[in-house]
């Protein structure tokens, strides 16, 4: 490992502009990340245009910022409100929030802090260790591993995205037909453009990703906006945690930011999985397990380390492949590509500095979020407190400066309009949105590596079957897809079954 | 069918496939390619129908929780469209009366609407917030939004 690119790096994310950079980044994130229904997609995708311009340390800066401060806002609002901003703090309002119903609202977001901070830091070490590695495997890949293993990303989120499989397959077909819109880069052909020279480029992911999300989430913030007054609590209590409980936290604390990192490298997992797996494992460890759901500390420092080890795990394969394994970090590789900074193998060899400095700004994210955020809870609880009407109108605002602000043209942001009328109808009928953003984001490269590929072989499709690791990955990935299912189907005639001998005996 | 929505949205995913591949074969050829500009929305649309057919068959009946989901009272489906058509208009206007004055509209209104009764801090928020931002892009990042029939 190469200290003095490490060292660089933290020279950078220490400069006093790049310090604010952090500080707006961590707080912004934790505001909008405490707003039930906005998750770190939209917390991300809202504060892009505001990188527009930077230089592309202080962008990542800000951008790590966000992303670590929006999924622990998420966790606030878990245990303040129960009502989790995000699926990834899902598992933390089971013991957080009847924590905060006995009065130790304090305790268990210094619980959560603490173990995010332990989670988050933990594993970008690992990250540190292990992406140079995967980058000397991956500077050996060819355009068909490279085809293999987006298709791998879209089926492991398609059959790991919660609800129907079938459902999250369609959101990812979709996104690819979304992403096929505008011209051709190898013809020049205009597809799907029906004459309009705006559609040339394509559609920005900006604009997906802001009406997919933010607006949708924003829908479901106006049918929720009635929700805060009568669960408003403005006092948290004391914060201070005891030897003794800070003891009980090292041991989850060890265990899951491994767990969540090694969750979190695999694409399509993530943070809402890695969560529910640390706290299912920690409950089955306990002596006691009857303690959980009831305010037990483990039950707090277990999901909220392993979300946030997760979150530094996905930063593997977008590092290091230039490939994002799940909706968060499609959405991250778009606001690296905005700031000009192209992941991918060639990235640790090239531009080491710009590798090193998102690694020190994801150290320096992670301390933001415990200095600055441990005390300033108390103030930023009261935030929930802020009239949902206003937030939902700024919000709004945001969104559509946002797309303005890169295309310059109302047109997109009409289209802006009709992704979150879609987005909103999604989540209605229970249609994932995070296979369709990744899919969005990958279609261009799938397909420019699929043509690669052919292009070598001279149109013949043997060429998908010459390397052992582009057949192991294309077996991972049917596996992905059929495993699932025929285990639902044995499950559901198991279930069947069972139904059948309560009725026999009943 | 009455009670499995799935199956409408099968429906109408198929519809939607169905024109994107007719839109497909429409794409012209480039006869240099190996793999043209039209092999891959070819495939996506055949597998779109592929999973519609599949959505459509395997289409069970919506769970109560589901239904819940889907259900918006009355009220809050007109707040919906008005804030939908809220930011059409929003849009429509923007280049015309420009960012600070739509804005300040928009900020005025929509609070109001949602049902938010303190005018005072409405009235506030819409003008230093909008004065924020416009100042924010249009002289710190540089980023001019438009200025429509405002004389800054």
């Amino acid at each position: 490992m190469d200290f003095s690119s490490i060292l660089y790096g933290f020279q950078v994310a220490l400069s006093p502009g790049n310090l604010i950079f952090a500080f707006i980044g961590v707080l912004a994130g934790t505001v909008i990340g405490m707003l039930p229904g906005l998750g770190p997609i939209s917390a991300i995708a809202i504060m892009i245009p505001l990188s527009y311009g930077m230089d592309p340390a202080s962008a990542l800066i800000l951008m790590a910022g966000v992303y670590y401060g929006a999924v622990f806002g998420g966790s606030t609002s878990s245990i303040l409100l129960n009502a989790p901003g995000v699926s990834g703090t899902v598992a933390t309002s089971f013991d957080g929030y009847p924590m905060a119903q006995q009065g130790k609202a304090g305790k268990a977001l210094a619980i959560a802090a603490i173990s995010s901070f332990a989670g988050g830091t933990i594993s970008v070490v690992f990250l540190m260790l292990v992406a140079p590695f995967v980058a000397d495997l991956a500077v050996t890949f060819g355009p068909t591993e490279y085809f293999a293993l987006m298709l791998l990303g879209l089926t492991a989120i398609s059959s790991l995205s919660d609800g129907s499989t079938i459902k999250a397959m369609i959101a990812a077909v979709v996104g690819l037909m979304i992403a096929t819109v505008g011209m051709d880069q190898q013809t020049g052909t205009s597809r799907f453009t029906f004459g309009n020279p705006s559609l040339l480029e394509g559609i920005d992911f900006l604009i997906v990703a802001l009406g997919l999300f933010a607006l949708a989430e924003v829908c479901q913030l106006i049918l929720r906006r009635k929700e805060k007054e009568s669960k408003k609590k403005s006092d948290v209590g004391n914060l201070k945690l005891s030897k003794g409980e800070l003891k009980e936290m090292g041991g989850p604390i060890s265990r899951h930011s491994v767990l969540g990192f090694i969750l979190g490298v695999l694409p399509g997992a993530g943070a809402t999985i890695a969560s529910f797996l640390s706290y299912i494992s920690e409950k089955r460890l306990s002596k006691d397990p009857s303690s959980f759901g009831k305010g037990n500390i483990k039950g707090i420092a277990a999901p909220e380390t392993s979300n946030n080890a997760a979150t530094s795990g996905a930063f593997v394969p977008l590092l290091t492949l230039g490939i994002p394994g799940s909706g968060t970090t499609a959405v991250l590789l778009g606001a690296l590509l905005v700031v000009g900074v192209q992941p991918g193998p060639l990235m640790l060899q090239d531009h080491p500095d710009v590798f090193w400095g998102v690694i020190a700004s994801m150290y320096i994210g992670n301390l933001f979020l415990l200095i600055l955020n441990l005390p300033l809870i108390p103030f930023l609880a009261k935030i929930l407190a802020i009239p949902r009407q206003l937030l939902i109108s700024l919000i709004i605002v945001f969104c559509l400066i946002g797309v303005y602000a890169v295309s310059f043209s109302t047109f997109h942001l009409y289209i802006l309009l009709g992704f979150g009328v879609l987005g909103f109808l999604m989540r209605m009928f229970s249609f994932p949105a995070a296979p369709f953003i990744l899919a969005f984001i990958l279609g261009g490269m799938m397909e420019q590596s699929f043509r690669q590929a052919m292009t070598i072989s001279n149109g013949s499709y043997n060429v998908f079957f010459q390397s052992n690791i582009t057949i192991a990955l294309f077996i991972v990935s049917l596996l992905s897809i059929f495993v699932p299912i025929i285990s639902g189907y044995f499950k559901k005639k198991a279930e069947a079954n069972e139904d059948e001998r309560k009725g026999r005996t009943a | 069918m009455a009670n499995k929505p799935s199956r409408w949205i099968a429906l109408l995913l198929l519809a939607i496939a169905g024109v994107y591949l007719v839109l497909a074969y429409q794409l012209p050829e480039f006869p240099y390619a190996i793999i043209d500009s039209d092999v891959l929305p070819k495939g996506l649309g055949f597998l779109l129908i592929i999973l519609s057919v599949v959505l459509f068959a395997t289409a069970k009946e919506e769970t109560a929780e589901e239904k819940e989901k889907r259900t918006i009272p009355k009220n809050d489906l007109v707040i919906l469209l008005i804030t939908a058509v809220a930011i059409f208009i929003y849009i429509s206007l923007l280049e015309v009366l420009g960012f600070l004055l739509t804005t300040i509209l928009f900020l005025l209104f929509l609070p109001t609407v949602l049902g938010y009764r303190k005018y005072g801090v409405t009235v506030a928020v819409a003008f230093i917030f909008s004065g924020v931002m416009y100042y924010s892009f249009t002289y710190l990042l540089n980023i001019t939004l438009p200025q429509g029939i405002m004389p800054f």
